[in-house]
């Protein structure tokens, strides 16, 4: 798969299956175009003007994501994301979960309360505010606000969860927390997850990607890349002799 | 050569860097100059703006007291007792006799309405004719003034002679007159020419058969002609006794006046001057009395049964106003018993007075009052029509500058929405005058949009018409303002919110413009602000009517003219003697709209501070 903002290229080359309910990590320098790849897959790269897969296609479920008949809603409420820097909306939290349903048409009362309930159980919150879901989202802590990303992102029961830094404007203990989250949630739901932090990568995931230069340098399972890596570029990446 | 390798290697550096003495005046060092000025810039800002309030409040802070005494020689002179009796029953006869006035009309129009339907149209025909041999009028008018020879004349004579004729031959001859009676008067028309000073004797005929037919109608609606004579001569006995005191009153309020502006003259001693008025006042009693009986004289007097629907409906509010009517002369009667003349009025009495006061009345030969009611009504009503179709236009336009338009359509939409501010507001108040008085009264005519309230339109000048300028003025303001807030929400938001699968149109709706919300309001009450102060737009289009707006017609009332807090003071602060209690009056005016507009500025700051720190 190709990928271009405008005339210059991003991704080149790109072949990689993620494996269902595991968790993937991508990782590379900055600028090898990990979040750009992360982006493609739900399609927020629609929102970047002249931004466009120009070779190859994207297959989510089987389903090729540019076909004609596929809706960018649908996709969307399929893939779901969250974000480098937590961004809830500023309303209350239960709101922030009820979000993705409601845009989706969703009015019964009875299924959203169930919906967040279970969304904030399964992002570890539902203990911490049980007792003040209408309380104001932005008064949450930072570790608390990016769970609640989490949580409202898994709100619609996506396939696929798709996570860029989700860590990374955080705390140690508060990362500790969203990556224990990380490895529970690959139960239920198929997680690429973009990271800086090869220890993450390492405690998190179950494969990993290398990318560089906007290209796919190898990808194989966690431990065989780390312990193991084929590529010299790998090795040489791993062991900081270049960045 | 550059200048730094002139210097001596061996020079050290430090000390240069470390220059100790630099430029310094009386001691002060220049970094605490520029520090200094740049201080004294922003104290002048406050400086003025506490010379302004102070300024405000020296001239408006001896209202209180100059209207109080004012009202206390209003009172002591017995003119209050005189309103108090006066006022209401004027109110309650005007109401009254109009309705009386209007049933009887309609009644008299059953009988003789055809008489005048015939008579009018004669009238009109006449001028019709008139008008259609005009240009043959005209040249025979060029020839008498001339003073030809009589011979001369003789021509353009037969000339008007025929035009004449012609007009009255082809002109079209409504129903109302029989086909004998047409060709009668075709003839007449055909007489119509300068030389002719006699009236038709058509007209004469059906002039003197409306009069005839009016007599005898006259005289079958007897009773209903004599129970409006009765109403209306009601109170005639009490205003007569009035009379008199009216004259003593303002006798004693203009000695009571030169007391205050001389010391030499006598002091008033008012419980004296009062006397004649208190004597009165059991006069004054009985022939209210009198007028309540007569009232109630003039209800059973009215006749039980029209010819007309409309006459039956009239008689019918009157039925119901009479006794309402008898028992205000009751409340009539115990405040005036109640009345102290020599209970001082107090300060406070005052403040109500200008707070509440349903007057505005200025350089009146009896009593000035300095009520703000009416002026405030003006102003509020002014504004929130302004606010309401300033906002969600405004609102509108922002959204889709900010969310929707591409950067070519926001080039061109921010600077044309922007330059409206340039406009000058006397322009403004042109276009008020010119374009849209006429249109907004012409508009109120077609008859399909006659089921509007207040429809037609009389005034072109009103309250609708200011607050629509106002509303154009006010829309940069809070297109900026609503614009900036909705920029300024995160594209995280966008991005979080598109993630989840929303469209573009639910991310703006749920999430962007509830964002914004706090700076969008922030920037409707600044533009409250601007409405409110606005003088020169309403002073040339509100129409300038002191009185609070009738509230009887619902929604019409938008229609009515009105004065404002900013236009009265425009409008009377060129024209009062310095320091009078008129010039404090407009004065504590100035302190009233300096309160709002303070009041709405803060609200402002506070909505637009919960934009910057969202956390609850």
């Amino acid at each position: 798969m190709d990928f271009c903002y405008g005339s210059k290229a991003a991704l080149q080359g790109i072949h990689l299956d993620v494996e269902y309910h595991r968790v993937t990590a991508l990782i590379g320098p900055s600028g090898c175009g990990k979040s750009t790849l992360l982006r493609c897959i739900n399609r927020m790269n629609d929102r970047v003007a002249g931004a466009r897969v120009s070779k190859g296609e994207i297959l989510v479920k089987g389903k090729n994501i540019h076909d004609a008949d596929v809706d960018l809603t649908q996709l969307r409420k399929q893939v779901g994301m969250v974000f480098q820097k937590s961004n809830p909306f500023p309303k209350t939290i239960y709101e922030n979960v009820a979000y993705g349903l409601r845009v989706h048409g969703v009015k019964d009362k009875t299924a959203i309360d169930e919906a967040v309930e279970r969304s904030l159980t399964q992002a570890a919150l539902w203990d911490e505010l049980k007792d003040r879901l209408h309380a104001h989202a932005l008064g949450l802590s930072g570790g608390q606000q990016q769970r609640l990303c989490i949580a409202r992102a898994i709100a619609t029961m996506p396939d696929v969860l798709l996570m860029d830094e989700p860590c990374s404007a955080l705390d140690p203990i508060a990362t500790l927390k969203i990556e224990e989250l990380i490895t529970q949630l690959a139960r239920d739901y198929t997680v690429v997850i973009v990271t800086h932090n090869m220890q993450q990568a390492v405690r998190v995931s179950d494969f990993t990607a290398f990318l560089h230069l906007g290209k796919l340098v190898e990808f194989a399972p966690t431990e065989e890349l780390f312990t193991n890596p084929r590529e010299k570029l790998t090795d040489s990446y791993l062991r900081g002799t270049f960045s | 050569m550059s200048p730094v390798s002139q210097q001596p290697a061996s020079r050290p550096l430090g000390p240069l860097l470390l220059r100790k003495k630099g430029f310094s005046l009386f001691g002060i060092t220049r970094a605490s100059l520029v520090r200094r000025f740049f201080s004294a810039m922003a104290s002048v800002a406050i400086i003025v703006l506490v010379l302004i309030m102070v300024f405000l409040l020296r001239d408006g802070a001896g209202f209180l007291s100059t209207y109080r005494a004012s009202l206390d020689v209003y009172r002591k002179s017995g003119m209050e007792l005189c309103d108090l009796l006066e006022q209401p029953v004027r109110e309650m006869q005007d109401k009254s006799t109009s309705l009386l006035r209007r049933a009887l009309a309609h009644e008299l129009a059953t009988l003789t309405g055809e008489a005048k339907q015939r008579r009018d149209a004669v009238v009109v025909l006449i001028g019709k004719v008139q008008a259609m041999s005009a240009p043959e009028r005209a040249a025979l008018e060029v020839v008498l003034t001339a003073s030809a020879p009589p011979e001369t004349l003789a021509d353009p004579r037969d000339q008007l002679r025929q035009a004449t004729s012609r007009a009255a031959m082809s002109i079209p001859i409504p129903s109302v007159l029989s086909s004998r009676e047409v060709e009668q008067f075709r003839r007449e028309l055909a007489t119509l020419t300068p030389e002719n000073t006699e009236l038709l004797p058509m007209l004469t005929a059906l002039e003197a058969e409306f009069a005839r037919q009016d007599t005898a109608a006259r005289a079958q609606f007897a009773p209903l002609s004599a129970a409006v004579a009765a109403c209306e001569q009601a109170p005639a006995a009490l205003y007569e006794t009035l009379v008199p005191l009216h004259k003593h009153a303002r006798n004693t309020k203009e000695l009571a006046q030169k007391r205050l502006s001389s010391r030499d003259q006598p002091e008033v001693h008012f419980p004296d001057q009062l006397k004649p008025i208190l004597d009165a006042r059991e006069t004054l009693l009985t022939r209210l009395d009198d007028y309540g009986s007569r009232l109630k004289q003039a209800q059973a007097a009215l006749p039980a049964e029209t010819r007309s629907e409309e006459a039956a409906e009239l008689l019918a509010q009157v039925r119901e106003l009479l006794p309402e009517q008898a028992v205000q002369t009751a409340g009539i009667r115990e405040k005036v018993l109640e009345w102290d003349g020599m209970h001082t009025v107090s300060m406070f009495h005052a403040a109500l007075g200008f707070c509440f006061g349903p007057h505005w009345i200025t350089n009146s030969p009896w009593q000035d009052f300095y009520g703000v009611v009416p002026l405030l009504t003006g102003s509020v009503l002014i504004s929130v029509i302004a606010l309401l179709i300033a906002t969600p236009l405004s609102i509108a336009a922002a959204v889709y500058t900010s969310q929707f338009a591409s950067d070519r359509e926001k080039e061109y939409i921010k600077p044309v929405i922007e330059f409206i501010q340039a406009i000058p507001s006397i322009v403004l108040g042109f276009i008020g005058i010119a374009l849209l008085g006429d249109l907004i009264k012409s508009v109120s005519h077609w008859p399909l949009l006659a089921w509007l309230p207040g429809f037609p339109i009389e005034e072109r000048l009103n309250m609708f018409n200011a607050g629509c300028l106002l509303a154009l003025m006010a829309v940069p303001t809070m297109f900026s303002l609503a614009e900036d807030a909705l920029n300024s929400v995160p594209q995280s938001y966008a991005a979080a919110s598109e993630a989840l699968g929303a469209t573009k149109l639910q991310t703006v709706f749920r999430v962007i413009v509830p964002a914004a919300l706090s700076g969008i309001l922030a920037g409707i009450l600044l533009g409250l602000g601007r409405v409110i102060g606005e003088t020169m737009v309403v002073l040339l289009v509100a129409g300038n009517r002191i009185a609070i707006p009738d509230f009887g017609d619902g929604l019409g009332v938008v229609f009515q003219p009105a004065h404002t807090l900013t236009g009265i003071i425009a409008q009377e602060l060129g024209e009062v003697s310095r320091g009078s209690g008129h010039w404090q009056a407009l004065f504590m005016v100035g302190i009233l709209l300096f309160i709002i507009s303070l009041v709405v500025n803060w609200c402002a700051r506070a909505f637009a501070r919960r934009l910057e720190t969202p956390k609850s």
